[in-house]
């Protein structure tokens, strides 16, 4: 092909489409290219079994950026969130607990566990609220990058400083704690019943390495109030049709936009001319020429797969391979014939949200214990969600679909990862057996079950061991130093080679901000 | 007591004595009170069978500050520092062991029959803590950086160590940024092959904390350990507790055993004194607490006087014990069999960071490790010094500090109780001989036969250190090392040594910069509490 592209987005994620989207609205001429035959990359809608069409990988929408819907015009586009109304954890034997929108429902049902939870949860939310502000803040800008002696960069940190400070002392000191208590601690300076710390808990360790109880963990409860600032019970929801909805919509406004895109093109590797990346190489060999190359891929996927090692810089490449991908979670999707029956409760006004089979503290400590020694949880934290109730598009009447995120299911097992493929139906039972234990009857309901590892990630999503957000959230590699110190602004060593997917900051999730973060970059350097 | 004093310090443990000390030197009239018969606190030699003595309940005087020596000058009174720290033994079960100089040179040998490129590794190691030593020692030689004064003072506290840092070069600064919020497991393999010696330097990051080698921000704790370690004091915890009490004692230092604190007087809102459990009155214009934060504003303070904020803040510390002691009186020095015939002063058990990390995951759940991991010192085998006071000749002690054993403890699953509100729960007697049980375990897989040498012991738990020494949670550091309770510690409102209340004065390891027989928080407080 001899026409010349300003940028060529890898990977039609996402991200990579709103980057592509935001660069074409630009006026610039984008290409974006997906090796798969169907746009999404994790966040991706697919009719598995006939009828059902399952969210594979990514299942609900959390943090996605307001600009970012009002810029690209995504409902126009065809997105339509529909926010998670409760937050159900069942028990064995027991009607369990679930929260709902409506705050005097939730108290009645926290007090039967705790009264004085009860009584505190409200001023708790108000207080997270309040401390949420300041995240938003981080995932809606670029980095300050303390390491650079710039004074553009001093400025920002100094201004960040400020607002920190701002809060006075208590405030101060509640940030702190959230930036490097566990998640449990945290919890534990207010509440004292198991069955609601649990579940609010594992917000902290949603597709990281770590267990409630591993220090670092708090912030993450934070994301849970994000949601309160724009007015909704839950910052998270579905996407109707699906999760692929957000990023067909996402297409739709960039092809809106003049951008160009293509399915079934694999990216061999990025070409180089001195040193300058000016284009990409597809598997079959044609050459797509680029004045740049943007990469939605991970890190570890873009700099040693697609650049190549020998292109790079000892350090760089000392920093890549240093940065954690440790796949720890699993998807197990299921097409039922009914709705599951949990203890005590009929109807299914309790599903219009998520179920945390999170049943206590060290049930989740436990979980993760098996992980640290290599091994998938026996009795997993599940994540379960039931699109089909809110949104029947999906599954044909009367029949469901049962989508759980599942942790732990470590990348490097014991055996190695490549035992992965001779382990996933012992995992998979693991899981529907768990869950079959707070709803019996379940294993006779199903018609077709999809079990999703840590290595099927990888193998087919191109997810570097599988880690879902393309690299741990965890404190040292975010910030400034997502992926790595220096390189934090969507730039890289490689000349006219970009990168804008959840491996930048502010990572991963269906937010977009680093698809938007990036594409302002580049916008701004004046390369294209 | 007619007598007026300038200065009342609680507690006669190192902190303590150390504030008293410093306080006397500077003209001011100081008293100091102590719950036990003895001085000392937790580093207090003691004896624990006829003819043995222990070594402290904590043993590691390595921590102790160069500049507080200096200020005390308690080289004067006595105190000696050794040249080197003596190499630590890591034994193994089957394969060699290792034997571990902090000198990478002296070390070399060793390392290179672990590894080949395991000598280089170290060096590279050392001399990367070698740079961050410095600016660390200096972080911890003064007061806090004050993080939530909002005026220019505030400010520079910060911006001067954030420069300190920058100064060690962008790579560095880099570096220390990256590692200080990770796990050990993560930094030290990023460095090691060898899981002998990454267990070996794992260790310190860990004993008396509530993190195992995969929690993240251990890395902070080790280059914390590492960074501000010197030499042992000649005579290890007793040799420094008899030198700040000759300090104390040359400079008019009074001192009153057997007296324990009831209440603090306080007088229009001004701490004037304590009250005694006698009933006794002792009134002064300062009181120093080396007591730990729960203790004092819990139960020291007049429960009225405390505020809202403050009292949440202190009861939201955590002070979860997670170490038991364990003194052994032994007839004679055991055989290690992967060294036979080495008599090592310092051991270290524990042969892979997965051994670790499961002798953590104990705690979690509220019991003690079935396969602890040992920091084991003998104090007997420093050839000269008071230590030989410690044991007949020929005979030795072993002083053992055991990670993990949790201050709740659940026997056959049953939920946590509170030990305190129901004693006959948790660490009873046959709790204790089975934890005793494990620990020789542990040393006979080494030292097979030791068995048969003891012919002493003392078992503490947790609750003992509790309900014996006074620390709440049987905490030794007074509040876990973890990176927001080291930043701000133990309070935003009393994190620089100054309480809420005038007169009021913290000088115990629940202040910066923290646990250990540093005597750093003592000075400290004392200078907050003269410039007050």
């Amino acid at each position: 092909m001899s026409r010349r592209y300003d940028a060529v987005v890898v990977g039609g994620g996402h991200n990579g489409l709103i980057c592509a989207a935001y660069l074409a609205r630009a006026g610039r001429k984008v290409l974006v290219v997906e090796r798969r035959h169907l746009l999404g990359g994790s966040a991706v809608t697919e009719e598995l079994y006939p009828g059902f069409k399952f969210s594979v990988c990514s299942y609900v929408v959390s943090l996605f950026r307001p600009s970012i819907i009002r810029d690209l015009e995504l409902p126009r586009h065809g997105m339509e969130i529909l926010p998670l109304e409760t937050a159900f954890t069942p028990l064995p034997g027991d009607r369990g607990l679930c929260r709902w929108a409506d705050a005097e429902r939730s108290r009645r049902e926290i007090s039967r566990f705790s009264a004085r939870d009860a009584e505190i949860y409200p001023e708790f939310s108000l207080t997270m609220t309040r401390a949420a502000q300041l995240v938003r803040d981080v995932i809606d800008s670029p980095a300050p990058d303390p390491l650079s002696w710039d004074p553009r960069e001093l400025l920002r940190l100094l201004r960040l400083g400020r607002k920190l400070r701002s809060g006075g002392s208590e405030t101060m000191h509640l940030n702190l704690k959230l930036l490097t208590m566990s998640a449990v601690d945290f919890l534990d300076m207010w509440f004292e019943s198991d069955v609601l710390k649990a579940p609010m808990s594992v917000s902290g360790i949603i597709g990281t390495y770590q267990g409630v109880r591993s220090p670092g963990t708090a912030y993450v409860l934070l994301h849970h109030y994000m949601g309160e600032i724009d007015g909704a019970f839950r910052s998270w929801g579905y996407s109707k049709g699906g999760t692929g909805g957000v990023s067909l919509a996402c297409a739709r406004a960039a092809e809106g936009f003049g951008a160009e895109i293509r399915t079934e093109a694999t990216v061999e590797r990025v070409q180089l001319r001195n040193g300058r990346a000016t284009g990409v190489v597809l598997a079959g060999g044609e050459e797509i020429e680029a004045r740049t190359v943007v990469s939605s891929c991970d890190p570890r996927l873009t700099f040693f797969g697609l650049v190549g090692e020998e292109h790079l810089d000892p350090e760089f490449t000392a920093q890549i391979q240093r940065y954690k991908l440790r796949g720890s979670s699993g998807k197990v999707n299921l097409a039922v014939d009914r709705l599951p029956r949990f203890f005590g409760r009929e109807g299914s006004a309790h599903l219009r949200g998520d179920v945390a089979i999170a049943p206590g503290i060290d049930y989740l400590e436990r979980a993760f214990d098996d992980a640290k020694y290599g091994a998938f949880s026996r009795r997993p934290y599940i994540n379960v969600v039931i699109p089909s109730i809110m949104d029947p598009s999906v599954a044909p009447p009367g029949k469901h679909i049962i989508s759980m995120f599942v942790q732990y299911a470590p990348y490097h097992l014991a055996e190695g990862a490549e035992s992965w493929p001779d382990q996933r139906e012992a995992f998979g039972d693991a899981v529907v057996e768990t869950l079959a234990e707070y709803c019996p009857g379940l294993e006779e309901s199903i018609l077709f079950r999809q079990v999703l590892t840590p290595w099927d990630l990888e193998q087919e999503y191109g997810l570097t061991e599988g880690n879902i957000f393309q690299g741990e959230l965890s404190l040292e590699q975010l910030l400034f130093q997502r992926p790595a110190a220096g390189w934090s602004r969507y730039r890289t060593p490689v000349r006219s080679l970009w990168m804008c997917g959840s491996g930048t900051h502010p990572g991963g999730g269906i937010m977009g901000a680093p698809g938007q973060l990036a594409a302002a970059a580049l916008l701004r350097s004046g390369e294209l | 007591m007619s007598e007026r004093y300038d200065a009342v310090v609680i507690g006669a443990g190192p902190n303590g004595l150390a504030a008293a000390a410093l306080l006397a030197k500077r003209g001011r009239k100081t008293m100091v009170v102590e719950r036990r018969e003895m001085v000392g606190g937790l580093a207090a030699s003691e004896e624990f069978h006829p003819g043995y003595r222990t070594s402290g309940v904590l043993h590691d005087t390595s921590g102790l500050r160069p500049w507080v020596v200096a200020a005390l000058e308690l080289d004067k009174h006595g105190l000696v520092r050794r040249p080197d720290p003596p190499p630590v033994l890591v034994p193994q079960r089957e394969g060699p062991g290792l034997v571990l100089w902090r000198d990478p040179q002296r070390a070399a040998e060793e390392l290179a029959a672990l590894s080949p490129g395991a000598p280089e590794r170290y060096a590279d190691y050392r001399a990367f803590v070698a740079r961050l030593d410095p600016v660390f020692q200096r972080l911890t030689a003064g007061p806090p950086p004050d993080l939530f004064d909002p005026g220019a003072a505030g400010l520079l506290s910060l911006g001067r160590p954030a420069f300190a840092l920058r100064r060690l070069g962008r790579r560095r600064f880099a570096e220390v940024l990256r590692v200080m919020p990770t796990c050990v497991a993560d930094w030290l393999g990023e460095r090691f092959e060898s899981e002998l010696l990454k267990a070996a330097l794992a260790a310190p990051a860990i004993w008396s904390t509530y993190t195992g080698p995969r929690s993240a921000g251990s890395t902070t704790n080790l280059l914390l350990a590492e960074t501000t370690a010197g030499t042992p004091v000649a005579g290890g915890a007793r040799g420094l507790v008899a030198a700040l009490e000759r300090a104390a004692a040359a400079h008019g230092v009074e001192i009153l055993t057997s007296s324990p604190v009831d209440q603090l007087r306080v007088r229009d809102g001004r701490v004037v004194g304590v009250r005694l459990g006698s009933g006794e009155r002792i009134e002064a214009p300062a009181v120093l607490a080396s007591c730990d934060p729960k203790r004092l504003f819990l139960r020291h303070l007049p429960p009225e006087l405390l505020t809202h904020r403050l009292g949440r803040d202190v009861a939201n510390l955590r002070t979860r014990g997670t170490a038991a002691k364990i003194d052994l009186a032994l007839s004679a020095y055991p055989e290690f069999a992967c060294r036979p015939g080495l008599v090592a002063e310092s051991i270290r058990t524990g042969e892979s960071l997965e051994e670790q990390e499961r002798a953590f995951d104990a705690v979690k759940y509220r019991r003690f490790s079935e396969r602890p991991i040992l920091d084991v010192q003998v104090p007997t085998v420093e050839a000269s010094g008071p230590t030989s006071e410690l044991a007949p000749t020929g005979h030795h002690v072993f002083s053992i500090l055991v990670h993990f054993a949790p201050y709740r403890l659940d026997v056959d699953g049953a939920a946590g109780s509170d030990p305190a509100a129901d004693p006959e729960r948790g660490w009873s007697e046959e709790q204790r001989e089975r934890l005793y049980q494990a620990v020789m375990r542990v040393l006979a897989g080494y030292a097979p036969g030791i068995e048969g040498l003891v012919v002493g012991r003392r078992v503490l738990t947790p609750r003992d250190f509790e309900s014996q020494y006074g620390v709440t949670g049987g905490h030794l550091h007074h509040g876990e090392h973890a990176i927001d309770q080291l930043l701000v510690r133990p309070t935003p409102e009393t994190a620089r040594y100054r309480t809420p209340y005038p007169g009021l004065y913290l000088c115990g390891s629940g202040s910066h910069p923290g646990g250990g027989l540093t005597c750093a928080p003592g000075v400290l407080g004392a200078r907050a509490a003269l410039a007050g």
